[in-house]
């Protein structure tokens, strides 16, 4: 799944390792989330956007 | 140098990867005891292969993913009846089964009435377990409807 968490989070000055402290999860898992090779909860998705003051939208939106 | 530490799995990817992982050890479990027991079977006859402990476990689990799954195919299912009347034609049609059972034994040479009605009881409450929880978990469906 495609989506713009890379460019949210370099915009939030933020490595992979902090965002995943953040939220709770391994890097790993942020790595595979922003190479879209891993499908997020929903419950995922809305604690980064916390984390990055983001809306669902602009981190997780792509276009049909 | 890095230190490891040993904590409780938060992370939801690692979270299902373990479940996929206990799968496939359920998998290679349930082989297992099937080959053991087949070899058992062979070597032993029916008998030999009951009186093993693992047969029980196997019927056990085996019982539990039935009866697990049941939750799963309820919430499936399109009924077109409400659970109230296929509970009620369930009950009637295993009395019938279990009565025609319970003649048939008290008929046969060497059983007695007792054993008829004893054989009767025991296929009735077999079949009122499952029936009786298929009914429960169609109602909690049908209350979390609206």
């Amino acid at each position: 799944m495609r989506n713009n968490l890379k460019v949210a989070r370099i915009q939030a000055n933020l490595t992979q390792q902090q965002l995943a402290e953040k939220v709770g999860v391994t890097r790993q898992t942020i790595s595979l989330i922003e190479k879209g090779k891993y499908n997020p909860t929903l419950k995922l998705c809305l604690e980064i956007c916390y984390a990055l003051n983001k809306t669902l939208d602009e981190i997780f939106w792509v276009e049909k | 140098m890095r230190v490891v530490k040993l904590q409780k799995i938060k992370d939801e990817r690692l979270l299902l990867k373990n479940l996929q992982n206990l799968r496939i050890a359920y998998m290679l479990q349930t082989i297992g005891i099937i080959g053991i027991l087949g070899y058992v079977f062979i070597t032993k006859g029916l008998d030999g292969m009951r009186k093993n402990p693992l047969w029980f476990v196997f019927i056990l689990t085996t019982v539990v993913s039935a009866f697990l799954s049941m939750n799963i195919s309820v919430e499936y299912e399109s009924r077109k009846r409400s659970s109230k009347q296929s509970f009620l034609i369930s009950l009637v049609v295993l009395t019938l089964i279990s009565t025609i059972i319970g003649i048939l034994t008290s008929f046969t040479e060497g059983f007695t009435a007792m054993n008829g009605v004893f054989i009767a009881g025991i296929v009735f409450l077999c079949g009122v377990v499952p029936i009786s929880y298929v009914y429960y978990l169609r109602k909690k469906i049908d209350n979390q409807a609206d």
